[in-house]
């Protein structure tokens, strides 16, 4: 963390934050009751109270192992997989308690899309990894389905690039045109919310641009997550931060008040580089 | 300025430390195994093509001291040297001043006439050894070899052409050429006379047994009604004329084929007549070239691939037990993969990793160490006689008492293989599925697929080459496997394919023949071990090779698969 101590925030981008926000204001579309995560006996997540506010970005930063990322991977039940994780408390989207017993998973996590750290296409062609959303739920029309793959490709500023390639094998491209590819799987299933966990961390900094002029399109109809490491991104992309430390949501606010005037001594530390 | 990096006056133990040891004693062992490999591959190629080569016969005085000398014709198969006091020991009566003599195998034929093929001479003895062109040799659909002189072809008891020369005279030549139209025309009535028997005096019994199957099906369940039995009899009354037609047919080819005869001197002087219709080929090798002996050679290698065991499978070709292998294996193959798969698939992906499944997989990696005679006693008690039996209860009890599964055939040997095959499958597709990367599912499952979904569209394709690695070892393993075959279906002379053109084609139940038995009963199980010997070689070349393009087939699939997969590696 030792680049972040001599450089300041860019705040000349954050202008576009001008506005005032006001989280009160927002429209809620998850909202998070006093959510505790354990791994076996170890507790990853302690209490966390938030929402998650809808079109908006929100962004989660922190320290390394503050749980962050456990944290996103509620939000579409990823968790389930681990089998010594247990969860009490709540996370609803709009009004429906996601960890109800009978909640169809699959479901949830059409609504709740996600995009990993590293690109993770699938051995198929460009087409078929963007049409595979379609096909798991049984759209099977032509038609509907190149349309939807331009538009997926669109949104997820690919289309352009690949138009001439769709039949061609998705791994044959670059990590940050992969990564775009599977964000635009996951635009292509129309999601509510998307989760990015990292999305821009294993890229190069041209492609990291272009992933964050992508965020900053979608979230005209996306409600948007994006945990990242670094600081200056969550400056840049989103609305809202929630900086994590040790488990815990030690603070939530509009991005503006949060990098300018944080109101708690760890995020101070933390921006600034002192933490620890 | 220090000597310590010069390599010079190294100490043993510093060349110790440097690996060389190992490097070499590692070229070394694999240089062993290649050198093994090809030297089992070359001795089995050597051995078994040279079988095929049409050998020159001699003809020379024998005397053996002691014994009336006589003129020996034949074709020399091995030699090899041996001390003369063994010789003395066995009672042939060899001069004082030999230590070592040569002693040889000769293949003289006309076992009809010696009462065997093979006779051990002392090559000292054998002098005056002459190659004459002339001489002949027939290969026969009984009796194996005929080595002599042709003296006279006949027509009907008249003769058409004789000769008294020895030598290729005009005389000599035309009689043979007369020979050769004969057998020509005996082989194509031959043929003619196989296709009837085979295959439409086969088909006909075929609808013949359906028919009577047909009528004992309904006496059973109290259907049988007159119309039913009317109908019934009236379709046996058509198979019956057919069958009286070709009946007919059948004698008319005889009378034909049996027209013709010739009269051989052999190498005792004495003549014989014989028929024209025994001969399979003959031919005389004193007199080829070698481009005439390479293309007797291909035909005989072509005969060998593709033609009927003849003689109590010591001569003729292998081909119904290439069939049987090939086919078993492929059927195999079709039942143990989608076994071996969902098994794999369960005990990675669903079962929880608890001390059950620890326990499942650690039986399953034992079942492959477990022999594979065991298998075929499994297969006979279980599959044959519980299964089978119970099948033919419910399904064919019109054939009883007859089994119709309740006995050895391809479907219960292809199942007990896949039964002797299923762990290897199952080990390399959990090996598979255990590399395929997390993210990738989670990629899959984010999407909102469920885990079954993500398993059969992205994991399982992604694991299939792995798959095909377990499918090529159990092919491999199969294809080579006699022990248990011997219990539950092989048999050493199958009267028809399991693959034909009556109803329903494909004959499970049928016996088959396969290439790894044919080697143990060619080899151990013959009248005639001598002369089968080079076919044990023969044939162990070709199952070597049959494995081996089996195994190609899904090595192509599996680089192709790879290929498609290649980012895994990630």
């Amino acid at each position: 963390m030792s680049e972040t101590t001599t450089h300041s925030i860019d705040i000349s981008a954050m202008q576009r934050n001008h506005e005032a926000l006001r989280i009160e204001d927002e429209k809620v579309c998850l909202s998070v009751k006093d959510l505790h995560l354990y791994y076996g006996e170890k507790e990853a997540l302690k209490g966390i109270d938030m929402i998650i506010p809808e079109k908006k970005v929100t962004a989660f930063i922190g320290p390394s192992g503050c749980g962050k990322s456990t944290l996103l991977r509620c939000f579409n039940r990823m968790n389930d997989l681990v089998d010594s994780c247990r969860i009490t408390g709540e996370i609803n989207l709009h009004d429906t308690n996601i960890y109800e017993k009978g909640t169809d998973v699959a479901e949830l996590r059409r609504r709740v899309g996600m995009v990993f750290q590293k690109p993770n296409p699938f051995p198929k062609s460009i087409y078929e990894n963007v049409a595979y959303g379609l096909r798991i739920q049984g759209i099977n029309k032509k038609r509907v389905i190149d349309e939807t793959v331009e538009w997926a490709l669109r949104s997820a500023a690919l289309w352009d690039e690949v138009k001439d390639r769709l039949h061609e094998s998705a791994l044959g491209m670059s990590g940050g045109q992969q990564q775009r590819l599977v964000i635009a799987r996951t635009v292509a299933v129309k999601p509510e919310v998307l989760l990015l966990d990292e999305p821009a961390s294993a890229l190069d900094p041209i492609s990291t641009l272009k992933i964050e002029e992508l965020i900053h399109q979608l979230k005209e109809e996306f409600t948007i997550a994006i945990v990242t490491h670094n600081m200056q991104q969550a400056a840049r992309v989103s609305d809202y931060t929630a900086f994590m430390y040790m488990g815990n949501m030690v603070e939530f606010g509009d991005t503006n008040s949060l990098f300018t005037n944080p109101t708690k001594q760890q995020t101070e530390d933390y921006i600034t580089g002192r933490y620890g | 300025m220090s000597n310590e990096l010069k390599l010079k006056n190294q100490t043993v133990s510093q060349w110790v430390k440097s690996g060389d040891p190992w490097v070499w004693l590692n070229a070394g062992a694999v240089a062993i195994c290649v050198i093994m490999v090809i030297g089992l591959l070359a001795l089995i190629a050597v051995r078994g093509l040279g079988h095929f080569w049409p050998a020159d016969i001699n003809q020379g005085t024998y005397s053996l001291p002691g014994s009336t000398p006589y003129t020996l014709v034949a074709e020399r198969v091995e030699s090899a040297e041996v001390p003369a006091a063994q010789l003395r020991e066995a009672g042939i009566p060899v001069e004082a001043h030999h230590d070592l003599m040569v002693r040889s195998l000769m293949k003289t034929g006309n076992r009809d006439v010696y009462g065997s093929d093979f006779r051990w001479i002392i090559d000292e003895y054998f002098t005056d050894i002459t190659k004459p062109e002339m001489l002949f040799a027939a290969e026969r659909h009984e009796w194996g070899n005929l080595y002599g002189y042709l003296k006279a072809v006949k027509e009907d008891g008249q003769v058409v052409a004789q000769t008294e020369d020895l030598t290729p005279t005009d005389s000599a030549l035309a009689t043979w050429a007369a020979f050769e139209r004969s057998i020509e025309r005996a082989t194509t009535i031959y043929d003619d006379i196989h296709e009837v028997e085979k295959g439409e005096i086969g088909a006909i019994n075929h609808k013949l047994e359906r028919l009577r199957l047909e009528q004992r099906r309904l006496e059973l369940n109290d259907e049988l009604t007159p119309e039913k039995l009317a109908d019934i009899d009236a379709q046996r009354a058509e198979q019956d004329a057919l069958y009286q037609a070709l009946q007919q047919r059948l004698i008319d080819l005889y009378a034909e084929i049996n027209r013709d005869t010739f009269i051989v001197q052999v190498m005792d002087g004495s003549e014989h007549e014989l028929q024209v219709a025994k001969i399979v080929r003959a031919y005389r090798p004193n007199a080829m070239g070698i481009a005439e002996k390479m293309g007797f050679y291909g035909s005989k290698v072509v005969e060998f691939l593709t033609a009927e065991p003849r003689e109590a499978n010591t001569e003729g070709g292998v081909f119904p037990a290439i069939f049987g292998t090939v086919m078993m294996v492929l059927l195999m193959t079709v039942l143990v993969t989608p076994f071996g798969v969902v098994a794999a698939v369960y005990l990675r992906e669903y079962a929880s990793q608890g001390f059950v499944t620890r326990t499942i997989r650690i039986a399953v990696n034992n079942l492959a160490g477990v022999p594979s005679i065991v298998y075929g006693v499994f297969g006979l008690g279980f599959f044959i006689y519980f299964l089978g039996s119970g099948i033919d209860q419910a399904f064919f009890p019109e054939a009883l008492p007859s089994p119709t599964f309740g006995t050895g055939g391809l479907m219960w040997a292809s199942i007990t293989l896949a039964l002797l095959t299923v762990p290897v499958v199952i080990v390399a597709t959990e090996e598979g599925l255990s590399r395929i990367p997390r993210n990738v599912r989670e990629g899959s499952l984010a999407l909102g697929a469920t885990k079954a979904e993500t398993l059969w569209r992205v994991v399982l394709p992604m694991a299939s080459p792995a798959i095909m690695t377990g499918v090529i070892l159990a092919v491999a393993r199969a294809a080579g496997e006699v022990a248990p075959l011997m219990l539950v279906g092989v048999v050493k002379l199958a009267p028809s394919l399991p693959l034909d053109g009556n109803y329903p084609f494909i004959h499970l139940d049928q016996k088959f023949m396969h290439l790894g038995f044919h080697i143990y009963d060619v080899g151990f199980q013959s009248p005639n071990v001598e002369a089968a010997r080079p076919l044990v070689y023969a044939t162990a070349l070709l199952l070597v090779i049959v494995i081996a393009l089996l195994n190609l087939a899904a090595v192509t699939i599996r680089n192709h698969l790879r290929e498609k997969y290649k980012s895994l590696e990630m």
